[in-house]
């Protein structure tokens, strides 16, 4: 398949402070998920591909066009940004009407497809109440509204899902996952793996402005397994619990918290584990309170790989 | 899809954004200023003609010359960018189909005509209240004109330069005040040429000149204001304003389409 969006050695630094560094990637049509943490790079990726930043080494195309400074790309992109940023004080409909008309939609036009990208994202109703008193979901299909309105062949969505209840949020999915349907070209930026997860199995890991690691889900998923989990047990009785646990060959270490009733097990196989928990607590007759895992979160993964 | 012009399509949207904005309302309370003071000066100077049209030129020149155009234009010219920066909107207009220099001709144009909109019709108002009497003589209708274009021209230099800031610098707002209240306001009496590096002597120069009384010692308002003016040529004034404008503007949407506006994060 052609790539539409092509980065090649692509490198951003503001001041000393590195944002992107020698990143090289093809985006072809489908969603491709881009996942890292805060700070990761997604943002900065993002916009130098909708020509927002001029990179400082390397270059970014857009079917095969430099995206700075070259407005005719944007016909054909519509961009989601990440911040919660609005003109407050007009409509919904407002909103949409003059932005479409600033792409160079007629009047008519302008209204017609306000209208159709309104009832998109369920916001028909509140077309007329001022953005200032949406709520912060509402706020967030606006925003995507006005990156689709213009019927873009490339959809950049930086952290689309982020603000969403879980009703709106599958809505999203299915919206986005409609898109790719119609053969278009999707990027999305999130920093939860079951988000992007849910939109597609292309997924490229950025962590410190590189691209760690790219490929379909069970391999990335392979590669955060590799990292050893840590998993707290609060119980009636951690000591007889990690008896339970002494021959087991998949747990590296148990430790016991200080205030006498939590058990951390650390783990390459969470899975696995969580399955043995329910039958040694069953087993013995143990009274779990909480079970949580203090690193599972994206940061502590990427930082593993990172040392890696 | 129309060809309509970019710089208009701006226009539109930003006279439509500005014509919403709460800063637009606070701006046109403020220019009831003059006509307060033009129905106040006409209860007390009831019948005495000249000493009304005496009152409409201090208002001229103390309100709306030094004052009341040089802050709209301060407001509105500096926030063309900035706004959009502080704000986070910029990714909507610079992720269009829209070439950048579109971005701050067009932005620029529809907060000129804002600031127009608000300064004529407090003019309008102060002006016709003070010179009511007058309202069958044609010359009244010219000079207003007169005062009315000055005000324009003063509108789209001071817009200019403003915007120019804004594209440029992070923080124009603190040097546009220093610019606009304390140079413009000082380097005007200045004698010699060197009051020639304000705009406001140039928007002076296109008004009647009227040198002090010999020995007044600075006189009343109006001849302090204007005793030590050597004014330009009116022809000349306004090419050097209209040169001034172009070139500020031509300076302003080539910095804003070379630079990068990062956020503050």
């Amino acid at each position: 398949m052609t790539a539409v969006i092509s980065a090649v050695g692509l490198s951003k630094y503001y001041g000393n402070i590195l944002g992107l560094n020698d990143v090289t990637l093809d985006i072809e049509p489908g969603i491709t998920g881009l996942l890292g943490p805060n700070g990761a790079g997604k943002s900065t990726f993002m916009k130098l591909i909708t020509g927002q930043m001029k990179p400082n080494i390397g270059a970014v195309t857009v079917r095969g066009r430099r995206a700075w400074n070259d407005p005719g790309i944007f016909r054909g992109i519509g961009f989601c940004p990440e911040p919660d940023a609005f003109y407050e004080d007009v409509t919904g409909r407002e909103f949409l009407t003059g932005l479409l008309r600033l792409q160079g939609f007629p009047d008519a036009e302008a209204d017609e497809r306000a209208a159709r990208a309104l009832d998109v994202v369920d916001l028909a109703e509140a077309r007329d109440r001022l953005i200032r008193g949406y709520s912060r979901g509402m706020r967030q299909r606006i925003k995507f509204a006005q990156a689709v309105a213009h019927d873009p062949e490339i959809l950049i969505l930086d952290e689309p899902l982020s603000g969403l209840d879980p009703l709106g949020k599958r809505k999203l999915i299915k919206l986005i996952k409609g898109y790719r349907e119609q053969g278009r070209t999707i990027l999305v930026s999130s920093h939860v793996l079951p988000e992007i997860e849910a939109l597609t199995s292309r997924i490229v890991l950025i962590h410190q402005g590189k691209i760690l690691a790219q490929g379909d889900v069970p391999y990335i998923r392979d590669l955060i397994e590799s990292h050893p989990h840590q998993i707290s047990v609060t119980s009636s009785d951690p000591r007889a619990l990690a008896g339970r646990f002494i021959g087991d060959r998949s747990i590296q270490k148990m430790t016991f918290g200080e205030d006498g009733r939590t058990l951390v097990v650390e783990t390459h196989k969470r899975d696995e584990f969580f399955g043995r928990l329910t039958q040694a607590v069953l087993a013995a007759g143990i009274e779990v309170d909480e079970v949580s895992s203090p690193d599972d979160n994206l940061q502590s993964v990427f930082e593993y790989l990172v040392e890696k | 899809m129309t060809a309509a012009n970019p710089v208009r399509r701006i226009f539109r949207f930003f006279a439509f954004l500005g014509r919403r904005a709460g800063r637009t309302r606070v701006f046109a309370v403020l220019g009831l200023i003059p006509v307060v003071l033009a129905v106040v000066a006409r209860v007390f100077l009831r019948g005495r003609t000249g000493l009304m049209a005496d009152v409409f030129t201090e208002i001229l020149m103390v309100f709306f010359l030094q004052f009341y155009i040089v802050l709209l234009a301060l407001f509105y010219g500096t926030s063309v960018t900035a706004e959009e920066v502080e704000n986070r909107t910029l990714s909507y207009l610079t992720t269009r189909a829209l070439p950048k220099p579109a971005i701050v001709l067009g932005k620029y144009a529809a907060y000129s005509a804002l600031i127009a909109a608000l300064v004529a019709v407090s003019l309008t108002v102060s002006f016709f209240v003070l010179n009511a009497a007058r309202l069958g003589q044609p010359d009244l209708y010219v000079t207003f004109l007169r005062y009315l274009g000055v005000l324009v021209l003063g509108i789209l230099a001071y817009t200019a330069f403003f915007t120019f800031l804004g594209t440029v610098l992070k923080r124009a707002i603190i040097l546009g005040l220093v610019f606009g209240f304390g140079w413009e306001n000082v380097i005007q009496y200045f004698p010699g040429s060197t009051q020639k590096f304000s705009i406001v002597h140039y928007l002076k120069s296109l008004l009647p000149y009227r040198p002090a009384p010999v020995g007044a010692g600075g006189g009343r308002g109006v001849a302090l204001l204007l005793f030590r003016l050597e004014p330009t040529k009116p022809l000349a004034a306004v090419l050097i304003l209209a040169a001034l404008t172009a070139g500020l503007l031509a300076l302003a949407a080539w910095v804003f389409r070379t630079k990068e506006y990062l956020p503050e994060d």
